[in-house]
């Protein structure tokens, strides 16, 4: 009496295939065969098929922007880390109700609407604002600095955005570090800087992976932060997409460019599916991917 | 119970019917305008509907497009007189869903400022009577600026280094700069295009920000002491600071002109001529316009009108076109690396 082993819960993966097919293969489908597309102008468009969008791509002016967008994530990735780092750790290490809260800290901003935070930030740095009107109440300054609607500011605003999520990740990875292993490290002679660079770091070193990847693969496509915080004078991929899209009216360019930053993007996310599985045997970070 | 209630019913209904065949009967005369949202001040539909026995019914659309479908689908027919932008009315006309206005029933056709006729979508002046344009123009703080901006070239001044904001259109900025070598607003050729991209490169130094929503505000805040705007912004910040300066720029303007348009098969033609009589007297003209908060386009109407709507005399307008796809491009280029060398 050998009956066939049947999932009970199949049915109820319908939907779940349904809109991975409709709302992600589909469209993404449609995003790379509109890449092909000939443009006609105005948001109109042929399906004469073309590698011109490609080959428009290679134009030093648009090869500049994504360059330019890989450096602003690498050096906003870099900044989260060193401070996001520090967070998370501290964070594990509280009681139990100082992580509930602290949870709730970082959660709660979440609440507001990005944008609105954002203009949160320009009232902080404009020349009329607070920090200018501190800085010159200080007597250290005489005249406001020019904060807002530059490099500093986007900065800023990228790491102010995606800073939670890289805290967060650290303090799960942290929080389920076998801390008896860095007593015994201790007992056993290591100094404090020696455990924490033996034990602790390798074992918070998923967290920080998955930290890095959910702060990098954003930056390049925030696009909205570069229009409010740097006045639209740092040309990212993601405004290079929507320019095109909108302004620009030439819909298979900017599927071409989208179509290159989800390459980018995919090649970063399988390097840290590698590596992760390469670094935490734990497996704690593959829970990404 | 239930044969009284249908009784009731149907006298109601009998009773109702009768009330509408009579009202009908006293044969009321209507006129169809089409056009967006809050275009008039009611006071202005209602003396005119005093004055001619014409009821107005005020009928409304979001988009350009919106209007050319409906109106295509009615063939030129449901709609008396049809208020829409530029580029849609060449299309209108274009596809013959307009009417020749008859000139001899507006006495007032020479009250239009000449500026705003003779425009590509209708050289003759055949077909348009316009109400209001968008001009973007040049705004600067004097409390910063000790010295006369005039037009387009002083933008490029060394000492307004990092302190002007612009707006976020990319044809728009081209374009200013197209006119400030005097060139056409709508350059077709790509070497001359290329020589503007040079050109505003050398702006970027003096940019502060680039932005279409809150290019305006940076002058309230202090961001910026120069700001090339468009109308509904202008008049924004000189509601807050009655101060700042307004330039048209000596070069020429770039306009965008709302139009009137009769279609084709209008039902009553007679009434949208009627209305566009009305409108073109100079107090009425007036009132529209200080409603509108757009520059008033009915010369005759100047010295009535809000004094911060009248464009002065002896300037050129031109109004954007699509170019072709080669133009287009080298101006999308343009942009790029003038965004870029911005920061």
């Amino acid at each position: 009496m050998i009956r066939k082993k049947r999932n009970p819960y199949s049915l109820a993966l319908i939907p779940l295939y349904v809109m991975t097919v409709f709302l992600i293969i589909g469209p993404l489908l449609y995003m790379l065969l509109l890449s092909f597309a000939t443009n006609l102008g105005s948001g109109a468009f042929s399906w004469k098929l073309t590698l011109e969008n490609y080959r428009k791509i290679g134009d030093p002016v648009y090869l500049d922007t994504f360059w330019k967008s890989i450096k602003l994530a690498f050096l906003s990735t870099v900044l989260i880390t060193l401070i996001g780092y520090p967070f998370g750790y501290w964070m594990s290490r509280l009681s139990k109700k100082g992580k509930q809260i602290m949870l709730l800290l970082i959660m709660i901003p979440f609440g507001v609407n990005s944008l609105i935070r954002l203009y949160g930030i320009i009232i902080l740095l404009q020349s009329k604002g607070i920090l200018n009107g501190v800085l010159i109440g200080l007597h250290l300054i005489k005249e406001p600095l020019k904060m807002l609607y530059s490099y500093p500011a986007v900065l800023v605003g990228m790491v102010y955005a995606l800073l939670p999520f890289m805290v967060l990740s650290i303090y799960s990875s942290a929080e389920k570090v076998d801390w008896t292993l860095v007593e015994a490290a201790r007992d056993l002679g290591a100094t404090k800087t020696r455990a924490f660079a033996t034990i602790v770091l390798p074992l918070t070193a998923p967290g920080v992976f998955s930290g890095v990847v959910l702060s990098f693969v954003p930056t390049m496509g925030l696009f909205f932060i570069a229009d409010i915080l740097g006045g639209n004078k740092i040309v990212l991929v993601g405004s290079l997409i929507q320019d095109q899209m909108t302004r620009g009216g030439n819909w298979p360019f900017s599927a071409a460019i989208a179509v290159i930053l989800t390459i980018i993007t995919s090649v970063l996310l399988l390097s840290y599916s590698h590596i992760s599985r390469l670094v935490g045997q734990s497996g704690e970070g593959s829970g990404l991917i | 119970m239930k044969k009284t209630l249908y009784a009731v019913l149907a006298a109601v209904l009998i009773a109702a019917l009768c009330l509408t065949v009579s009202c009908s009967k006293e044969k009321k005369q209507e006129l169809v305008i089409y056009t967006w949202e809050a275009m008039f001040p009611d006071e202005v539909l209602e003396d005119f509907t005093k004055e001619t026995g014409i009821d107005v019914v005020y009928s409304t659309f979001d988009t350009n497009e919106t209007m050319l479908e409906k109106l295509s689908k009615a063939d030129g027919g449901t709609y008396d007189l049809v208020i829409g932008d530029d580029y849609i009315i060449d299309a209108a006309i274009k596809r013959g869903l307009a009417q020749k206005l008859d000139k001899s029933k507006i006495s007032d056709f020479g009250n239009i400022n000449p500026l705003f006729q003779s425009h590509y979508y209708d050289p003759n002046n055949e077909y348009t009577v316009p109400y209001g344009a968008g001009i973007p123009v040049i705004v600067y703080d004097p409390e910063k600026v000790d010295w006369k901006i005039t037009g387009y070239n002083d933008l490029w001044d060394p000492r307004l280094k990092d302190s002007v904001s612009i707006t976020a259109n990319y044809r728009v900025i081209n374009g200013i700069t197209l006119l400030s070598m005097g060139k056409s607003l709508n350059e077709n050729d790509v070497d001359v295009i290329k020589q503007a991209g040079e050109k505003l490169l050398a702006l970027a130094p003096n940019i502060r920000l680039i932005q279409d929503d809150d290019a305006h505000l940076a002058l309230l805040n202090g961001e910026a002491s120069v700001a090339f705007l468009y109308t509904s912004q202008v008049t924004t910040v000189l509601q807050s600071n009655p101060n700042l300066k307004v330039v048209f720029p000596s070069e020429g303007l770039g306009i965008g002109i709302m139009d009137f348009f009769i279609p084709s098969k209008a039902p009553n033609s007679e009434a949208a001529h009627k209305f566009l009589e009305y409108f073109l007297r100079p107090e009425v003209s007036a009132k529209c316009f200080d409603y509108l908060g757009y520059y008033c386009t009915t010369k005759a109407a100047d010295s009535l009108v809000n004094p911060d709507l009248v464009v002065p005399e002896f300037f050129d307008g031109e109004i954007i076109q699509n170019v072709s796809l080669e133009a287009d491009e080298q101006y999308n280029k343009n942009w790029i690396e003038f965004k870029s060398a911005c920061d």
